[in-house]
């Protein structure tokens, strides 16, 4: 790493904390947000393909309109009810979209699907008290939206080759490693190793940097 | 023989939603908000547990109802289902806002209050939501339906004063640095949630 970037990451890492979603602030390994589809529903990755194009599709459109329909007027207490309808609404055309793309296997992630129109990730922004601005919610939309899917999409490769041996659905194994993996309790403990590992790396990256920068001065 | 029959059934499907379908342990449901809760101890057990009570047992027979209303398409059902699920759970949140409101002007209670501002915290939640769907598109009787949803409060709440006991042992100095918090609180659960598992024997239909 070059000095200036390295200063640069430097001078700017509590900013970076707040505003990077897809690794130092990862909604899902970092933040705790969007847990239930991603312990559960997320074993395989034909499974995370699902869940990923119905956040993709809900999560940005959601904050936008609930940012429109949120205004001074409404109050705080109501903000709650109008977030999760918004979401609720727009999750009509998105799982006919859904079902003309997967058909039937949209069952296979049951009702978490449904489930993500009060998913803390796609609503939580109705707990602050002061309304979003609409280019702040598409911003934040799209990183978020990103920060969840490379999230999902790591969970559920791994425990896909644990828990079956498979990826994408390819015999990788003879047998799979961790079938435990599949369940919810695999779910959670393959979710909280990968956490610790990415705060690890975080950690690390924080410390690279600062070395980089001294060694340069 | 009816009504001993119904309260059986009540107790029932309570219990099975306390223990063998325990809404976080068995399917995940509002566990990003229970981790956050017990993070950040915003919000007293007792006081979340009450308002969630209140609304899953109040929009229990709303959508028992409304779903029997839904005789569409599938498809159509299936994509309605949420915002129906929402509306019902919406109109609980109403009723206990009222509720509060009124017991607020006549008792003068400041804590009223604070289960005012909590309420949307419980109403719109996984758990809710979620439990709804469930019973819905199972095909629970309304008895069966509103000791699930009560069941599934309190089961919530167990798992909330569980994980907040064994965040007393967990947050110590000997956990490496990078568990602290959030891994070791999805390690503690995973474990539970095994726990759980090798009680009932199965894994349940998501």
């Amino acid at each position: 790493m070059n000095l200036e970037r390295a200063r640069y990451y430097q001078e700017n890492m509590d900013r970076l904390m707040q505003t990077d979603r897809l690794f130092l602030k990862n909604p899902v390994l970092v933040t705790g947000l969007g847990l239930a589809p991603i312990v559960v529903a997320a074993t395989t990755l034909n499974n995370a393909l699902i869940l990923g194009l119905g956040v993709a599709l809900l999560l940005t459109p959601t904050r936008l309109l609930a940012a429109v329909c949120c205004s001074r007027k409404v109050p705080v207490q109501l903000r709650g009810l109008v977030y999760t309808l918004c979401a609720a609404v727009l999750y009509i055309p998105i799982f006919f979209l859904l079902y003309q793309v997967f058909g039937v296997s949209l069952s296979a992630v049951g009702l978490y699907l449904p489930v993500l129109v009060v998913e803390p990730i796609i609503i939580k922004r109705y707990e602050r008290p002061q309304p979003e601005p609409l280019g702040f919610a598409l911003r934040k939309g799209i990183t978020t939206t990103a920060g969840f899917l490379l999230a999902l999409f790591v969970v559920a490769a791994l425990r896909e080759w644990l828990g079956l041996g498979t990826l994408l659905g390819y015999q990788l194994l003879a047998q799979a490693p961790m079938p435990l993996a599949n369940y919810t309790s695999g779910g959670f403990i393959c979710v909280g190793l990968l956490a610790a590992l990415w705060r690890w790396m975080g950690n690390l990256f924080k410390k690279y940097v600062n070395l980089e920068a001294k060694q340069e001065v | 023989m009816t009504i001993l029959n119904d309260i059986l059934t009540f107790f029932l499907y309570a219990v099975i939603a306390i223990a063998a379908q325990n809404a976080v342990f068995t399917r995940a449901l509002g566990v990003s908000r229970l981790t956050r809760l017990v993070e950040t101890g915003e919000l007293a057990i007792s006081k979340f547990t009450v308002l969630l009570a209140a609304v899953q047992l109040l929009s229990a027979p709303l959508a028992f109802y409304a779903n029997r209303l839904l005789d569409i398409n599938v498809q159509l059902r299936a994509a309605l289902r949420p915002l129906v699920m929402v509306l019902c759970s919406g109109v609980a949140f109403f009723v206990v806002l009222l509720a509060l409101g009124i017991l607020s002007a006549k008792t003068q209670m400041k804590s009223l209050r604070e289960y005012a501002r909590a309420l949307p915290l419980a109403t719109f939640n996984c758990c809710v939501i979620g439990t709804l769907l469930l019973t819905t598109t199972g095909g629970y009787t309304l008895v069966q339906s509103m000791g699930f949803e009560l069941g599934s409060a309190v089961g919530y709440a167990a798992a909330l004063v569980l994980v907040s006991e064994g965040q007393r042992k967990i947050q110590n100095r000997n956990v490496p640095a990078s568990f602290r918090g959030l891994p070791v609180t999805l390690v503690y659960i995973g474990v539970l949630a095994l726990a759980i598992y090798g009680l009932t024997g199965h894994t349940l239909a998501i």
